[in-house]
C-alpha cells in the first residue's frame, strides 16, 4: 500500500504544481491581451476620467505581480469586497471577484458546474453505451450491415461539427417532428424529469462527438484480447462465440474504455462549450468563453483552475482505475 | 450610442429557418388567431408572457443599463421622470411624461429644467416615491462600481465631471436640487433643449437609499413599475416579474401591463429563439423576443408562409453602418481619394451581406432615415445602386494613383454583419473593380475598439456604426463631428477628427432649441453639410424583423427603438 | 495525460521489430487491404483537388471570391435563386447565400485551407512530441520529470481560451493559416503524442538491441536516431493518421468562434459555420461542405487503419488479413516472443485517444 500512498501524493504534488503554473501563464496571457478592461467595464462612452476611476476600483493599476499577489492571498485568506454600501467577506479560497457583475468567482462557478456535470454525465452514459456497442459489434460482426451504420454514425460524429449536429437535430426533431419541446434548461433540484427531458438532445449531441473513439478503442482492445493465446484455446474447447466475446474479449477491453472515459468526462466538464452555447446551458464552458471575451481575467483564471483541476483529477483518476482493472501495469 | 444589447450578436446569422409544412399543420386552427394579432382583437389581462433572449440582464440596475427611452424588460420595473410614447410608427418617437406631470419646464435658455412628480406614485413596498429618490438614483449611477451608464448626465450636469457618487462623496450633487417631495430641478452646463429625451434613461429611476445595497441591487431592484422582480437567477439569465400591486395604472397612461407574470429566459443562441417562436410550440406560444431579430436565412422561409409572415413584427431603429475615414493617414488626407471610394462601393451588395433588402436598407445620409432624426435625403456622391467604377478611377487619376491603389480596411472579427469580415468582403469585391486592392485587416473584438477610438491608433479607413441614444440628431451627430468633443486620452468617437467652427457653433444654436420640430429640421441640414465633407461614407440603416409568438397580440412597434414594445403586449 | 491512457494509446503495434525493413514490405501489406487502397486513392484525390484548385476552378471559369449579386434574391436574405442552390453550367454546385459566390470553388480552396491546416498541425504535432517524448523517455529522472510536467500543464489547457487569447495577441500580419495550425497543434495533440512516445521509449530502450547500442557506447542521440525512431516510426504514423481528422475539426470548431482562417478565405470550417442556419432555406450550403468533411475524415480514418495494420503484422494477423507469406509471420512471431513480455508493461491495445474537447 506504500506504493499506492506514495502514487497519490506524487500525482497531488504534480497536479497543485500544475495548476499554480497554469494559473501564472493566464495572468500572463491576459495581461498582454488587448482590451482595456476598465473601459470594457465603464462603457465604450466612458470618459477617461471615469475610466480612472473604474480601474483604481478595480486595482487594474496595480502592477501584474501585485494582482497576482492578491490572488493568491484570496485564494489562502480570503478577501474584503466593497459592494458600495457594505463590505462582504469572501472566504478561502477566494477567486476573486469578477470585473464585469462584480459577482464572486467562486459563487459563479458554483452555480455553473451543476449544468456542466448534467451535461457531460448524461452525455457519458449515451457515449458508453453507443461507442462501446459499436465497437463489441465491429470485433465480433465485422463486415455485417449493422457494424457498418453503426460505424458510419459514430464516424460522422467525428466528421461534424457539434454546432451543425446539435441545430439540425433541433430542427427536426422538435421543429418539423415535434416530438419533444425545444430544450430548455431547467435544474435538477426543481424538477428532475423535465431536467432530463430539456438534456436529452445536448446529450445525444454530445455523446454523438465521443461515441467514435470508445468505438475504435473497445474494438482494437477486444481483438488484441480474442488474438491472444488463451482465447484460442478456448475456442478450440468449443466455447461459444458470444460467451468468448462477453465474458472475456469485453472484460479485456474494460481497463482501456475506463481510463479513456475518466480523461472524456475531465475534459468535457469545461470543454463542451459549442455543445453549451448552441442548447443555452448556463454552464462552464460558455460562461468562460463570455469572460475571455470581455477580459474578464478572475473570472477567466477561476474557471480555467476548474477545468485543469478536473483534468488533472480525470487522468490520475484513469490511472488508478486503470491499475485496478488490469494488474499487469505498474504505477509509475 | 447602443452596445450590441439592441442587436442580437448573431442578427443576421441568427437563425434558422422556419418551419414550413409540420409546422404550419400542426398549428393549423389557431393561425386564424394569429392574423389578428395586429392589434384589432382585444388584449385580455392576464397569463404568461415568455421572453425568449440571447444576452442575460446581467445589469439589471437602474445605475448600470444603457438603454435608449428606458429599454424594453428594464422599463417593466423601472419608471422614469419621462419616458418615449408607446404608439406605432413616428409617434411612437416623442417623449412623453412618465413620473413627472410633464416633459420637463425649461428656463429661457434650457439650462435648468423643472419636473414635479405625479400624486400618488409608490415603490413596490408602499412607500411614496419622491424627489430625493430620483436624485439619489441619478447621483448613485456616478459610482465607479455602478458604471455602463449613458455620458450625458456627467457632461451636462453643473460639477459633475469628477463626481464618484454618493458611496464615496455623501454631500451629493448640488446641481440636482429638490425643493420639496414632488420637485426636482436640474442645473446644466449649457443649454439643452433635449433633456426630455435624456429623463427618458434608466439613471431617471427613483432608488430609496435605504434600500439600496450597492453592487447587490441588481439582483432586487426596488419596482417603481408596473412589475417586480421575484426570481433573478444566474445573474441575469432567468427573471421572473409579477405584478407589483403598489403600482398604480392611473398614474401611468404608458404601460399597459396585461400579463400576469413576465418570464424572462437569457443565454440562448439567436438561431434557437427563432425556430421556438417560430414554432411557437406550448408556452412559446406566448413567447416574444426583446434582442433577437430574424435572420437571412429563415427570411428566405418566411416569404413562403403567410401564417409565419403574420407573426413577424418590422421596425426602423436610428442607426447607420458607415464607413469611417481617418483624414491624417495617407492616402486618406485626399478628400479625391475618399470621395473615390464613396464613389466605388457597392450597396446593394454590402445590403446582400448585411441580410438582404427586407433586413437592410441602403444608405446615403448619415441620419437615419427618419423624420424624428431631422432625415433629409442628400447624396453627394451618386454611385447608384452599384457603384461608379469609372467616376471613382477619374477621381482616383486626379489624386494621382491612376495606376490603382492599395489601402487597408480594418474590421471587427465580431460576427455582427456590421463590422464583420462578410462586409468587408464586399467592400473589397466592389472597389477592385475601381482599381482599388483592398488588404484586410481584422481585428479580434477588444482590439478593434481600443484601436478604432483612440486617436492615436485609429486606422485611415474602417467600418463604424453608430446608433441612436434617443431618436433626434443630437446625440446622433455631435459625438462624431463635433470637435470639442474629440478625446485625446480615451475613447473617441470623432473618428473624422472634425473640429470645423461652422459645425460647432450650429451644434450650439440647435441644442438651445426647445421645440424639438425645429431642431429636427436643423440636425438635417446640418448632416448634409458635413456629408459633403467624405470623412464617413453611409452605407445602410438596419431594418429589425421579429417573430413573435402566435398567442401575442397587441404589437405596438415605434420608431424609437424598431421593436416591439413589451409593456403594450397580451397575451390572453 | 494519464499515464494510462499513454498506455492505451501505444498502439498494440510491434515495437520488438524494427520497421527499417522496409517500405517495400509495408506497400506490400498494404496493397492487400482493399478498403484501405480505396482511401487512400480518396485521399490523394482531395490532396490533388487541392492542390489543383485553381486549375479546376479555371476549368470551371469561377473564383471563390467574386461576388454574383444577380444569383440571389436579396428581398428573400439572399437565397440563391433556382434549384440546387443555383447549380448551372457556370456554377457546378451552385452559388452561397448572401454573396454567389461560387460553391465549387470556394469548396476546392476551402480544402486547401482545411487538409493544409490540419496536415500542418499533425506535422508539428508529430515532432514536437517525439522530441519531447524521446527525450523524456531517455533523459534522466529530473529531465523526464519536468516534461512530463510541462507536458500536464499543455494538457490541462482549454483550447479555445488559449485560441481566443492568443489569436487576440498575435499581430494581425502573422499568416492567419499558419497560425491556426500552431494553435491547435501547441494546445492540442503533441502532448499526447509525447506521452505515448515517451512510453514507448521507455518499453524500447530496454530492449535488447537498444541496450546493445547505449552499452556500446554511442551517445543519447544517436541511439535516439539510429535506433528509436524506426522503432516508433509505426505507433508514431498511425497516431498522426488519427490526428489528422481532429485536427480538421478543430479548425471547424476555431472558425465557428470567430477565430479561424481569415476571409475572404474559404475553409470548410468556416463555411460550416455561416450555413447551419441555411439548414432550411438552402441545404447544399451546409451538405455540401459537411459531406467533404466527413469523406476526408472517413478516407483518413480508414487509411489509418490501413497503415497501422500495415505496419503492424501481429495486428495484420489478428485482424485475419492476408499478410502475404505465412513463412514470413511465423518468423516474426518467432522473433518477438522472447521480448513481447517487455513490451508488455507499457502496453495495451492499440486505439486513437486524443484529447479532442476542443470540438465540443
Amino acid at each position: 500500500m506504500n506504493g499506492f500512498a506514495g502514487f497519490v501524493l506524487r500525482r497531488i504534488a504534480g497536479a497543485v504544481i500544475t495548476l499554480f503554473v497554469l494559473s501564472v501563464i493566464i495572468y500572463v496571457v491576459f495581461y498582454v491581451t488587448p482590451g482595456n478592461v476598465a473601459q470594457i467595464t465603464c462603457g465604450p462612452r466612458c470618459s477617461p476620467v471615469q475610466v480612472h476611476q473604474v480601474a483604481q476600483q478595480l486595482q487594474l493599476d496595480d502592477p501584474l505581480y501585485v494582482r497576482y499577489w492578491h490572488f493568491l492571498q484570496g485564494l489562502f485568506a480570503g478577501q474584503d469586497f466593497s459592494t458600495g454600501t457594505s463590505v462582504e467577506h469572501c472566504p478561502a479560497p477566494c477567486l476573486g471577484q469578477s470585473y464585469q457583475t462584480g459577482r464572486q468567482v467562486t459563487d459563479i462557478i458554483l452555480t455553473k458546474l451543476p449544468v456542466s456535470f448534467s451535461l457531460v454525465l448524461g452525455a457519458m452514459v449515451i457515449w458508453l453505451v453507443l461507442g462501446v456497442g459499436t465497437g463489441v459489434l465491429s470485433a465480433w460482426r465485422r463486415g455485417r450491415l449493422s457494424e457498418r451504420v453503426l460505424t458510419a454514425i459514430t464516424l460522422a460524429g467525428v466528421a461534424t461539427p457539434v454546432f451543425v449536429i446539435g441545430l439540425v437535430l433541433m430542427i427536426v426533431v422538435c421543429g418539423e417532428l415535434q416530438l419533444l419541446p425545444f430544450p430548455q434548461y431547467v435544474n435538477f433540484t426543481d424538477d428532475p424529469e423535465q431536467w432530463a427531458w430539456s438534456l436529452l438532445l445536448p446529450w445525444l449531441s454530445l455523446a454523438l462527438i465521443e461515441a467514435a473513439n470508445f468505438a475504435r478503442l473497445t474494438r482494437a482492445s477486444m481483438l488484441e484480447t480474442l488474438a491472444e493465446d488463451h482465447i484460442r484455446t478456448f475456442r478450440a474447447y468449443g466455447v461459444g462465440e458470444r460467451a468468448v466475446i462477453a465474458r472475456h474479449a469485453l472484460r479485456g477491453a474494460t481497463a482501456s474504455v475506463i481510463a479513456l472515459n475518466a480523461v472524456t468526462f475531465g475534459s468535457a466538464v469545461g470543454g463542451a462549450v459549442l455543445t453549451e452555447t448552441l442548447f443555452g446551458l448556463p454552464g462552464i464552458g460558455q460562461e468562460l468563453v463570455h469572460a475571455v471575451k470581455v477580459v474578464d481575467l478572475p473570472v477567466v483564471v477561476g474557471m480555467v483552475l476548474v477545468i485543469g483541476f478536473f483534468v488533472v483529477l480525470a487522468n490520475a483518476v484513469a490511472d488508478v482505475l486503470y491499475a485496478v482493472a488490469d494488474r499487469r501495469v505498474v504505477l509509475a | 450610442m447602443r452596445q450590441p444589447s439592441v442587436i442580437a450578436r448573431r442578427v443576421a446569422a441568427a437563425s434558422v429557418s422556419l418551419v414550413m409544412a409540420a409546422g404550419a399543420a400542426a398549428c393549423g386552427p389557431k393561425d386564424n388567431d394569429a392574423k389578428g394579432s395586429g392589434g384589432d382583437s382585444t388584449p385580455r389581462k392576464g397569463g404568461t408572457l415568455t421572453v425568449l433572449n440571447s444576452e442575460p440582464q446581467a445589469d439589471f440596475d437602474p445605475a448600470r443599463l444603457y438603454t435608449s427611452g428606458g429599454g424594453n424588460v428594464p422599463s417593466l420595473v423601472f419608471r422614469t421622470l419621462t419616458t418615449r410614447n408607446r404608439e406605432n410608427g413616428a409617434a411612437g418617437s416623442e417623449v412623453v411624461p412618465d413620473l413627472a406631470t410633464d416633459t420637463g419646464r425649461p428656463n429661457k435658455d434650457a439650462t435648468v429644467w423643472t419636473y414635479t412628480l405625479k400624486k400618488g406614485l409608490e415603490f413596490e413596498d408602499g412607500t411614496p416615491i419622491t424627489s430625493a429618490d430620483v436624485k439619489y438614483g441619478i447621483e448613485r449611477s456616478f459610482a465607479p462600481e455602478l458604471s455602463g451608464g449613458a455620458p450625458y448626465l456627467r457632461d451636462w450636469l453643473v460639477g459633475a465631471a469628477g463626481y464618484q457618487g454618493p458611496y464615496k462623496d455623501e454631500k451629493g450633487l448640488s446641481s440636482i436640487e429638490t425643493p420639496d417631495a414632488r420637485t426636482i430641478v436640474f442645473h446644466l452646463n449649457k443649454p439643452e433643449g433635449e433633456f426630455p429625451y435624456l429623463a427618458t434613461q434608466t439613471q431617471f429611476t427613483p432608488v430609496p437609499k435605504s434600500k439600496d445595497t450597492g453592487t447587490k441591487y441588481e439582483s432586487h431592484p426596488v419596482s417603481s413599475g408596473p412589475y417586480k422582480v421575484v426570481r433573478n437567477e444566474n445573474d441575469g439569465e432567468h427573471l421572473v416579474l409579477e405584478r407589483n400591486p403598489n403600482w398604480s395604472a392611473a398614474t401611468d397612461t404608458e404601460r399597459k401591463a396585461y400579463p400576469e407574470t413576465i418570464d424572462v429566459r437569457s443565454g440562448l443562441d439567436s438561431s434557437v429563439i427563432n425556430q421556438r417562436l417560430s414554432a411557437s410550440q406550448g408556452a412559446d406560444a406566448a413567447a416574444v423576443t426583446t434582442d433577437t431579430n430574424l435572420g437571412p436565412a429563415e427570411l428566405a422561409r418566411v416569404g413562403g408562409d403567410k401564417a409565419l409572415a403574420a407573426r413577424v413584427g418590422t421596425g426602423h431603429f436610428g442607426y447607420t453602418n458607415y464607413i469611417a475615414f481617418n483624414p491624417t493617414v495617407k492616402p486618406f488626407d485626399d478628400p479625391r481619394v475618399r470621395q473615390a471610394i464613396a464613389y466605388a462601393i457597392d450597396r446593394s451588395s454590402v445590403v446582400n451581406a448585411a441580410g438582404g433588402s427586407a433586413l437592410a436598407e441602403p444608405a446615403t445620409t448619415f441620419l437615419p432615415n427618419q423624420k424624428s432624426f431631422g432625415y433629409t435625403p442628400y447624396d453627394p456622391f451618386p454611385a447608384g445602386k452599384a457603384g461608379d467604377p469609372a467616376k471613382a478611377r477619374e477621381l482616383l487619376k486626379q489624386a494621382g494613383h491612376g495606376n490603382g491603389l492599395t489601402i487597408t480596411l480594418t474590421h471587427s472579427n465580431d460576427k455582427n454583419f456590421e463590422t464583420s469580415p462578410e462586409i468587408a468582403t464586399a467592400l473589397q469585391d466592389a472597389l477592385k473593380k475601381a482599381g482599388i486592392t483592398v488588404r484586410l485587416q481584422g481585428l479580434e473584438d477588444n482590439d478593434y475598439r481600443d484601436k478604432t477610438h483612440s486617436v492615436k491608433t485609429e486606422p485611415g479607413f474602417f467600418l463604424a456604426h453608430w446608433g441612436a441614444d434617443w431618436p433626434s440628431g443630437g446625440p446622433f451627430l455631435a459625438p462624431i463631428f463635433d470637435g470639442r468633443q474629440i478625446v485625446k486620452d480615451g475613447a473617441n468617437f470623432n473618428t473624422g477628427l472634425l473640429n470645423d467652427k461652422s459645425v460647432n457653433d450650429e451644434i450650439d444654436a440647435i441644442n438651445k432649441l426647445t421645440d424639438l420640430d425645429a431642431a429636427a429640421k436643423r440636425w438635417g441640414a446640418l448632416d448634409k453639410k458635413i456629408g459633403d465633407k467624405a470623412l464617413v461614407v453611409p452605407l445602410f440603416h438596419p431594418v429589425y424583423k421579429r417573430l413573435y409568438g402566435k398567442d401575442v397580440k397587441n404589437i405596438v412597434i415605434s420608431d424609437w427603438t424598431g421593436v416591439l414594445d413589451i409593456s403594450q403586449v397580451a397575451v390572453k | 495525460m494519464s499515464e494510462a491512457l499513454a498506455a492505451v494509446e501505444t498502439a498494440g503495434t510491434d515495437i520488438s521489430v524494427p520497421a527499417a525493413s522496409g517500405a517495400h514490405r509495408f506497400w506490400r501489406r498494404l496493397r492487400t487491404q482493399r478498403a484501405a487502397l480505396v482511401a487512400a486513392a480518396v485521399v490523394a484525390l482531395l490532396v490533388l483537388a487541392a492542390l489543383a484548385a485553381p486549375l479546376l476552378t479555371a476549368l470551371e471559369g469561377q473564383d471563390p471570391t467574386t461576388y454574383h449579386p444577380t444569383l440571389i434574391d436579396s428581398a428573400r436574405g439572399g437565397v440563391p435563386i433556382g434549384s440546387f442552390g443555383g447549380a448551372s453550367a457556370d456554377h457546378w454546385l451552385g452559388v452561397e447565400p448572401q454573396t454567389g459566390r461560387d460553391m465549387f470553388a470556394r469548396l476546392v480552396y476551402g480544402a486547401r485551407v482545411s487538409l493544409g491546416v490540419s496536415l500542418g498541425a499533425t506535422l508539428v504535432q508529430v515532432v514536437l512530441g517525439v522530441a519531447m517524448g524521446v527525450a523524456a523517455g531517455l533523459g534522466n529522472r529530473w529531465i523526464d520529470l519536468i516534461l512530463s510536467r510541462i507536458t500536464d500543464i499543455f494538457i490541462s489547457m482549454p483550447l479555445m481560451i488559449m485560441a481566443l487569447a492568443l489569436l487576440a495577441i498575435v499581430p494581425d500580419s502573422f499568416p492567419r493559416p499558419v497560425l491556426v495550425a500552431l494553435i491547435i497543434s501547441l494546445v492540442s495533440g503533441w502532448s499526447t503524442t509525447a506521452k505515448m512516445v515517451r512510453a514507448q521509449t521507455l518499453a524500447l530502450r530496454n530492449l535488447d538491441y537498444v541496450s546493445a547500442s547505449r552499452l556500446s557506447g554511442w551517445s543519447t542521440s544517436r541511439t535516439a536516431v539510429r535506433e528509436l525512431l524506426p522503432g516508433l516510426a509505426a505507433p508514431v504514423i498511425t497516431y498522426a493518421a488519427l490526428l489528422i481528422p481532429q485536427n480538421i475539426s478543430a479548425e471547424a470548431a476555431l472558425s465557428f468562434l470567430g477565430v479561424g482562417v481569415k476571409p475572404p478565405t474559404p475553409s470548410w470550417g468556416q463555411m460550416l459555420t455561416s450555413a447551419d442556419v441555411w439548414y432550411q432555406a438552402a441545404p447544399q450550403y451546409l451538405l455540401l461542405p459537411a459531406l467533404a468533411l466527413f469523406v476526408t475524415v472517413f478516407a483518413m480514418t480508414v487509411l489509418g487503419d490501413g497503415v497501422r495494420v500495415a505496419l503492424d503484422p501481429r495486428a495484420a494477423s489478428r485482424l485475419r488479413i492476408g499478410t502475404g507469406r505465412k513463412r514470413e509471420s511465423r518468423a516474426e512471431k518467432a522473433a518477438q516472443a522472447p521480448n513481447a513480455a517487455a513490451a508488455k508493461a507499457a502496453q495495451v491495445p492499440d486505439a486513437a485517444v486524443v484529447k479532442k474537447e476542443g470540438r465540443a
